[in-house]
């Protein structure tokens, strides 16, 4: 939703500027018309829904602060280009933005052993319910537009796990600072009431989205103090869910953020697969050889000595929410 | 075997880069033997074995860290659950509640914590724990000083 209200804001703001240009374009007027329309739309769906839609929304109005910043950013890359193709970058620029969000899911995905892939789909679906049947066809082309931008962010990401060069963020710095923001307003309107509701769908899907993008914006945050008390919040949100304890969380933070922990058994540096490896609900972690070794030996996890169930994913699919649940049953089963 | 010898040698460099922080525990490792370890542990404050130094042994199993390490005391120690003559430890954490995340450096915390807190309901050293659990706390405080002056400090003179 909120990446929604970023795009609105945006395709406004660049409209605007053609005006000042002088040289309006009846396409980008068009695309403009179809835009308000869309928004008015969606406004008065938010005005429809209760107190939780306003939480919702007050993360998406003062996102919309932060576009102008966007756009100020992608301006001076578009700027020397004609109007017309000013007019198509419109659209462009909200695959590209949205390309970016499902990257990023991505690599949440692989950091969370892909928790996002589930929901993702509700993501697409709750958006799409918000657009409107105009929006949805526009997601449909943002997806065949989303291989560059996913690679491209890919490649970030990976660069971000390494965390070797920090020039290479230089390019994608503007927007991390944008998003951050983003990310803890959205947040916190998650935190208030995501609880049991009709509505939950709609936070959720705001949730692994935003984590996610903070997620993946890590390497550059760990270093910026004044976002990390949000980002905590955050982080504990999904933990909740896993209902792995707060020893858990940190090291969960430390893996992604390029030092991966090392294997407390072995002391071997975890690799991408073993950091998102838990294989017992204690937040216990270690790495897929050693917990093959106690398997064969006792059997029991070293963190809280109780027995690893083999059959255990199932049981906890049963149990707690849905989606993590599942993913994590999947890969237990991947994997034991 | 290999696991184990990899294990020990990153705990042998943890201990080197540690040596400084904890200097209650003194961790050797045999210069042949990287499966035989010696450790020197400072008796802890306010319990009958301050200012004493004692000597530990460490046997560590090939299936290290799996199975736990072996450890007794070299040097004598009036304690419930030491064995006054053998120096085996009577220690959960040394045999059912091992668990492989633990080091030989926290084996030695856990024999320090041992000292200050004795469990006087399961003694290897019946003279020991039979005063404890008499409610004679003078008389094991005042015998296990004894001990620590006779056999864990250095000789005067």
């Amino acid at each position: 939703m909120s990446t929604d209200s970023v795009v609105f804001a945006f395709s406004k703001e660049s409209a605007k500027d053609f005006g000042k240009k002088k040289r309006i374009n009846r396409s980008a007027k068009l695309k403009q018309c179809k835009l308000d329309a869309r928004r008015e739309q969606w406004l008065s769906q938010v005005k429809n829904k209760g107190g939780k839609e306003e939480l919702v929304g007050g993360g998406g109005s003062s996102i919309s602060s932060m576009p102008v910043n966007l756009l100020g950013n992608s301006e001076a890359k578009s700027r020397g280009k004609d109007i017309e193709r000013l007019s198509l970058n419109d659209s462009d620029m909200e695959s590209s933005i949205n390309s970016s969000i499902h990257s990023i899911l991505g690599s949440h995905d692989l950091c969370k052993d892909s928790v996002g892939s589930s929901r993702g789909s509700s993501i697409s679906s709750i958006s799409g319910g918000c657009y409107c049947e105009s929006g949805e066809e526009e997601e449909e082309e943002e997806a065949d537009d989303d291989d560059d931008g996913c690679a491209d962010d890919w490649e970030t990401v990976a660069d971000a796990l390494t965390a070797s060069d920090k020039q290479h963020h230089s390019n994608l710095g503007n927007s991390v600072e944008i998003k951050s923001p983003v990310v803890s307003t959205a947040s916190k309107s998650v935190d208030k009431g995501c609880e049991v509701d009709g509505l939950k769908a709609q936070c959720d899907g705001t949730v692994p989205r935003v984590t996610a993008k903070g997620h993946a914006w890590r390497p550059d945050d760990a270093f910026r103090p004044q976002s990390l008390p949000t980002l905590s919040k955050q982080y504990s949100f999904p933990m909740n869910a896993e209902r792995c304890c707060g020893r858990g969380a940190g090291s969960w933070i430390h893996s992604v953020v390029s030092q991966p922990t090392s294997c407390p058994i072995c002391y071997e540096d975890l690799d991408l697969t073993d950091s998102s490896f838990r294989p017992c609900l204690c937040g216990f972690r270690l790495c897929l050889f050693c917990h093959k070794r106690i398997l064969e030996a006792d059997g029991r996890c070293p963190g809280c000595r109780k027995q690893y169930e083999s059959a255990k994913g199932e049981v906890v699919v049963n149990g707690g929410p849905p989606p993590f649940r599942f993913t994590r049953s999947f890969s237990m089963s991947m994997r034991s | 075997m290999q696991a184990s010898r990899a294990r020990l040698f990153k705990e042998y460099k943890e201990v080197q880069r540690e040596k400084a922080i904890d200097s209650d525990i003194q961790l050797v490792c045999d210069d042949s033997n990287i499966f035989k370890w010696t450790a020197l542990i400072k008796g802890p404050s306010e319990t009958p074995f301050e200012g004493g130094v004692f000597q530990l042994a460490f046997s560590v199993p090939e299936q290290y860290p799996l199975q736990p390490p072996q450890v007794r005391f070299l040097t004598k120690i009036f304690h419930p659950n030491v064995h006054f003559k053998t120096g085996e430890i009577c220690l959960d954490i040394l045999k059912n509640a091992w668990s492989p995340a633990w080091t030989l450096q926290s084996v030695c915390r856990a024999i320090i914590a041992l000292m200050a807190h004795p469990e006087a309901d399961s003694p290897l050293n019946c003279d020991s724990g039979n005063l404890l659990r008499s409610g004679d706390l003078r008389g094991y405080q005042s015998m296990a000083r004894m001990y620590t002056r006779l056999a864990a400090m250095p000789k005067k003179g």
